[in-house]
């Protein structure tokens, strides 16, 4: 895979963010509208115990990229009430349009107290283009931790592909104690499921992507059809000192596949890694592929986890 | 005509019982029986002495009764039936309630797995795990749960009373509805009874609305849904409370009621036909609650809990006449 890098697209601290949500714009992702890519994201927000919320925002781009057309004027999607599996905040957040509708699979976040965090997956549609969205069902999660996926349910890309709905996903396998460390560390892999309707879900708790180190978290896989096969970006790390150490920040993986099942991992075919001294220095994470006027991009963000924003590539070709 | 439950007393509480180990040093919550030729095994949850953050585990635990005198105690289970869930799991500190089942030559189990949470006290997710040896031990099916929150029931589940009738199993539960944030800071949830069938007690199909009518209003809440077949009908036994000041006001606290079905669906609830409320004094003086009822050498017998829905451990009572 050949990329050039258009460099950052978007730096929140550079805009007046609805809700004052003006800290990260985290995974970015895109729908394509006649006029625009409407690009949602999770901003995030300080509160009064001094951890974040992560709320959904959108920023419009001209086609080409080159001028912002708006900002949302509010978060695109409410969190969730006391006790609610997405209280605490939705990252990430994947839309796609499904027939005349934008469909949004959210990862919900919910405080805990032996270990941070808990994610289920919830589901929510927009008939506005994305401008806002209501939630399926009573507001609870269409899918969460199962008997041989324990906990950490998150990060969905969803496709409609060959009549079906396709699901990638992670699951937690292990919440780990390191010397040194004072909270517990997740690691969690990536796996797919599929579905009729886009609201039942079938999954078997299988890591579908090989290991490349020791304890590898994978994170956030995005998949397109190109050429001839499937290509799927996602993002991993180590378990630990993975915050302040660009050893062991997330990088990108790549892997490819013919039936969307078996998967090669080959990071090397990737195409993208850290630039020196820019803002994607030490950290790639959050890819997001998507189609534009017959340009295939990826969305990702660099440095800090998106503190400061979001980048854009161009896929030149899919040859290595 | 109404059923008369006669009360015959309190058969076990492990804080005056002698013989009970250190991870049983009291409660005796939500009581499940299983009949055995010369016993009956009653499986219910327990505590041990609370950590320095005046935090509790809940245990599951047997004791057996002598099957000619329900009185005598004749053994109690010398070690915890489940391990707790490693660190981030759903059930990490504490399995309460749990239901037990036959299945064939083996005893299944339903149990509620308790995380603990930043803004609301838990959370509460259904976890199967079987046992080969007449329940003496038990093992996990998987590490995380076979019923948790979902689209429609996006809260705790949990209260699980799990029966299996011909080639299906029926799973009674309670599903959160909301949490209310109480004006001393505590947040307390409000639960309704709710049904779930599957054919192999993992993939579950859930009827999604409540299976009786609140009468408390919308703050009931209700919990313990157990089921009897009896003279061709369904019979549930349940308990139900007001949604706050129930801890400290034994007027709001729980009490016993019942309802009845052709199917298991539509139920009809009929709380005067149950006449088993708090005693005047005792250990069962401020409230009556987590019904077990079942048939044993020609009678029908209930288990319950009382004072601390269990802390004081559990009692039983037979019933006058039958079930119709």
């Amino acid at each position: 895979m050949q990329w050039e890098k258009l460099g950052k697209l978007f730096d929140p601290t550079q805009h007046a963010i609805a809700d004052g949500c003006s800290l990260f714009a985290k995974a970015p992702q895109a729908i394509v509208l006649h006029d625009r890519v409407r690009i949602f994201y999770s901003a995030q927000k300080k509160t009064e115990n001094g951890k974040y919320l992560s709320c959904p925002q959108y920023v419009d781009f001209t086609k080409s990229f080159d001028k912002i057309l708006g900002l949302s004027q509010r978060q695109v999607i409410a969190l969730g009430a006391l006790g609610a599996f997405d209280e605490h905040g939705i990252f990430p957040m994947n839309v796609l349009r499904y027939e005349d509708k934008v469909l949004a699979y959210t990862s919900g976040w919910s405080r805990r107290v032996a270990v941070s965090i808990d994610m289920s997956i919830g589901f929510a549609s927009s008939d506005n283009d994305g401008e806002s969205f209501v939630k399926y069902g009573d507001g609870g999660p269409i899918m969460s931790a199962s008997h041989n996926e324990p906990f950490l349910v998150g990060d969905p890309f969803v496709q409609y592909l060959n009549g079906q709905f396709h699901m990638w996903y992670i699951f937690g396998t292990s919440w780990n104690r390191f010397s040194g460390v004072g909270e517990p560390e997740r690691c969690y892999k990536i796996a797919h499921a599929v579905s009729n309707d886009g609201i039942q879900w079938e999954r078997n708790g299988r890591a579908i992507i090989s290991d490349r180190l020791a304890e590898e978290c994978q994170a956030l896989p995005t998949i397109l059809f190109k050429d001839g096969r499937f290509h799927m970006y996602f993002c991993y790390r180590g378990s630990h000192d993975f915050r302040t150490n660009t050893l062991n920040a997330y990088r990108l993986g790549y892997a490819f596949s013919d039936d969307m099942c078996n998967w090669n991992r080959d990071d090397s075919q990737a195409g993208l890694d850290v630039s020196p001294n820019a803002w994607d220095s030490d950290m790639l994470c959050y890819p997001h592929l998507f189609e534009c006027d017959d340009a295939v991009y990826l969305l990702y963000n660099g440095n800090d986890f998106g503190k400061y924003g979001f980048g854009i590539a161009r896929l030149i070709s899919t040859e290595p | 005509m109404r059923a008369q439950w006669k009360k015959l007393g309190q058969v076990f509480d492990p804080a005056h019982h002698p013989n009970c180990p250190d991870w049983m040093v009291d409660f005796a919550q939500a009581p499940n029986v299983i009949v055995f030729d010369d016993y009956v095994r009653v499986f219910f949850c327990c505590r041990p002495a609370p950590d320095a953050n005046r935090q509790f585990v809940s245990r599951f635990a047997y004791v057996d009764l002598d099957r000619v005198d329900l009185f005598r105690i004749i053994k109690i289970a010398d070690r915890p039936l489940l391990p707790l869930g490693d660190l981030g799991t759903f059930d990490e500190f504490g399995t309460y309630p749990v239901s037990v089942c036959r299945d064939g030559s083996d005893l299944i189990a339903i149990y509620g797995g308790w995380t603990r949470c930043e803004s609301v006290p838990f959370n509460i997710s259904l976890g199967l795990a079987r046992s080969t040896d007449d329940g003496n031990s038990f093992t996990k099916y998987g590490p995380g749960p076979v019923l948790s929150h979902s689209a429609d029931e996006p809260f705790t589940i949990t209260s699980p009373k799990i029966r299996r009738y011909g080639d299906i199993w029926y799973l009674a539960y309670t599903a959160g509805r909301r949490w209310i944030r109480c004006p001393d800071g505590r947040a307390e949830i409000i639960y309704k009874l709710r049904i779930a069938t599957s054919p192999d007690l993992v993939n579950w199909t859930r009827l999604n609305r409540d299976l009786i009518v609140s009468k408390l209003g919308d703050d009931e809440a209700q919990a313990c849904p157990d089921i009897l077949f009896a003279n061709g009908k369904y019979h549930m036994f349940y308990c139900y409370r007001h949604g706050l000041d129930f801890r400290t006001s034994k007027d709001k606290s729980y009490r016993i009621g019942y309802a009845s079905s052709l199917d298991l669906i539509h139920w009809e609830r009929d709380d005067a036909r149950i006449n088993l409320n708090p005693s005047e004094t005792g250990w069962d003086s401020e409230m009556v609650a987590y019904p077990t009822v079942f048939e044993l050498d020609g009678h029908t017998y209930m288990l319950y809990a009382g004072n601390g829905v269990g802390k004081t451990g559990f009692g039983i009572a037979v019933l006058e006449g039958g079930l119709v």
